[in-house]
């Protein structure tokens, strides 16, 4: 989880992930930060995110970031 | 069936009167009839390509899930057996078929699509290639009639096929409920180009009759076709006569056009919009909203998000994510970064993706060298604020600007609105060259008009439906100021009294069929149907 709040931070230092929950349906992250977003995660994690995974739900906060992670590793 | 039509309006009253009267289960049976019949009054042959897409469609998500089960089930049986290695492997084969067979149908059904709206293009660019070296030129004999919305319902069939197969939605098992789908009615002609969920989620769920949604959806509608009827028809005429006759003009006269096309295109499109949504509001049912006041926005990439929004979102899932995520793309993007910097790396994918988006949604609008150009500027303006970002926050930064302060926002909203004004006009004016022609007698031609008619075409022509045009774009902009915060719906029924609403409505739809009943057979049906 520290690894992905360090991607996070990177990507954008002003959002208090701890508690934001509505990053993409409140439009705190747009479509660029996103594509940065992912390609760092799959680096960091060496997984692949397929488009099946890019919906809101799973980006709306770091904790459902997390558990995307979690699932497509477990997958893998 | 024009929706500006008598027999348009009989048969919304009929369908709504079956649908609340047939038992709650049949009611999407009401609206597939509905949507059947409406869409057979444009030809019963089209009744024919909208069939195939949607039996493909029906019938290679059927069988991609019936794979990816398959797989399922196998992996679970030899769960034992197998190594990483033998997972991988099986996970391909399967992988192979089902990619195999979703790319057919992609190639089927945009096949058709391409096939009605780009075969005079394509010809017509070969021909040009084949006499430049001297041959004989292809003829080009093909009458073709392009099915009613087949840009609208290939986009939001497909959408749902890729969604199967990525697995983001099951395979929906009653082929009449696909049909419906594909072709429901509101949507068919002009989107909302929604996704599977949202709209089956409305379509497919049992709806009381309220009064509320009936008063509503009423007066939306009523709205909607004040905005086409009154606005876009009647400014449809100035525009149509200044684009055709734009040399004859000043430059000022000709950014008047091009500000009234704005107006008017922004009025026809959103006003089919609030037709449709308003109606399917009485029936209970929400549809996707395509707009959310876009010429409000303060970039032209919030622009698209907020103009015709369900094809910008189209895009973004099936086209923008898929290549700026793609393994290759995002190797160029690390490449980037760890060369030249964060900045690099986070443009680069992003602006590959943009370009492929772009370019599509030019051809999506139409066959021309003008769609194509259309879309490459909007790209372009898009990329190139991409890249510059960095620089503008240098730059804001050293001028000290605030960035919530009114006048920013206020700059930003009218330079957009600027600038999509005029790459907008560039296609609409009868091709690349005139709209380029278009652009230089804005850009070239100072001379200040000697009178009014010079300024603003057919001036002269009904001084009432000048001041009504006035009235109707003061009132489209008090409206849009309005829901910022709430509804205007919402608004009018805090703030207005009762007999005020009702003599306000009165007169939407006095001025929509005595202004628009004049200018309706001039300018034609909806604009956005023509894509």
């Amino acid at each position: 989880m520290d690894e992905l709040m360090e991607i996070l931070e990177e990507i954008d230092p002003d959002i208090d992930y701890e508690k934001e929950t509505r990053l993409i349906d409140g439009k705190v992250l747009d479509s660029f930060s996103i594509v940065s977003l992912v390609s760092q995660i799959s680096e960091t994690f060496d997984i692949e995110i397929g488009p099946q995974y890019l919906i809101p739900a799973n980006f709306n906060s770091a904790a459902a970031m997390w558990k995307m992670i979690q699932e497509i590793q477990d997958e893998e | 069936m024009n929706l500006l039509s008598f027999p348009f309006f009989i048969f919304l009253l009929i369908l709504t009167i079956l649908y609340f009267l047939v038992p709650k289960r049949f009611q999407w049976w009401v609206l597939l009839a509905g949507s059947l019949y409406f869409y057979g009054c444009s030809g019963p042959r089209n009744l024919i390509f909208i069939g195939i897409t949607a039996l493909s469609t029906y019938l290679a998500a059927r069988r991609i899930e019936s794979l990816q089960l398959a797989q399922k089930a196998e992996l679970a049986a030899r769960k034992k057996e197998l190594d990483r290695a033998g997972k991988a492997a099986l996970k391909e084969r399967y992988a192979r078929r089902t990619r195999r067979l979703l790319i057919l149908t992609l190639v089927l059904n945009f096949g058709l699509l391409s096939y009605f709206k780009y075969l005079h293009f394509v010809v017509a660019q070969i021909n040009h290639l084949i006499t430049t070296f001297g041959g004989a030129a292809i003829q080009d004999t093909w009458q073709l009639i392009v099915p009613m919305g087949i840009s609208f319902y290939t986009f939001q069939t497909m959408g749902y096929l890729v969604d199967v197969y990525w697995k983001k939605v099951p395979a929906e098992k009653h082929f009449g409920k696909m049909l419906l789908f594909v072709c429901f009615f509101p949507q068919v002609t002009q989107g909302p180009i929604s996704d599977w969920s949202e709209l089956t989620g409305e379509l497919f769920t049992e709806h009381d009759f309220t009064y509320h949604n009936f008063s509503w959806g009423l007066q939306r509608m009523f709205w909607g076709y004040f905005k086409k009827m009154a606005l876009a028809n009647a400014l449809g005429v100035f525009v149509r006569h200044l684009f055709a006759h734009y040399s004859e003009y000043t430059g000022i006269a000709a950014l008047i056009g091009a500000f009234l096309y704005s107006i008017q295109i922004y009025a026809d499109f959103s006003g089919y919009m609030d037709i449709v949504c308003g109606f399917c509001e009485v029936l209970g049912i929400r549809l996707t909203e395509n707009f959310e006041r876009p010429y409000f926005s303060k970039s032209i990439a919030e622009y698209w998000r907020r103009w015709h929004s369900s094809l910008g979102r189209w895009f973004k899932t099936y086209i923008y994510y898929p290549i700026a995520m793609a393994k290759w793309n995002q190797k160029l993007g690390r490449y980037m970064r760890d060369h030249f910097g964060k900045a690099f790396g986070r443009a680069l994918p992003a602006s590959v993706a943009l370009v492929a988006v772009w370019l599509t949604t030019g051809l999506w609008h139409g066959a021309s060298w003008g769609y194509i150009a259309w879309g490459g500027v909007n790209g372009l303006f898009i990329i190139f604020s991409l890249w510059m970002e960095p620089i503008y926050e240098g730059w804001k930064q050293k001028l000290h600007i605030n960035e919530s302060a009114f006048w920013w926002r206020l700059f930003q909203v009218v330079r957009t609105f600027v600038l999509v004004t005029l790459i907008k006009v560039l296609p609409e004016v009868g091709g690349l060259r005139k709209g380029l022609g278009l652009w230089k007698q804005i850009f070239t031609n100072h001379t200040i008009p000697t009178n009014m008619h010079m300024l603003v075409p057919l001036y002269n022509r009904s001084y009432i439906d000048t001041v009504v045009i006035i009235l109707a774009t003061v009132l489209l902009l008090c409206c849009s100021l309005i829901q910022r915060r709430q509804p205007a719906r919402a608004w009018m029924q805090k703030h207005i009294p009762y007999p005020l609403r009702l003599v306000f409505f009165a007169m939407l739809i006095i001025l929509a069929v005595y202004i628009g009943g004049a200018y309706t057979g001039l300018t034609g049906g909806f604009m956005y149907a023509e894509f």
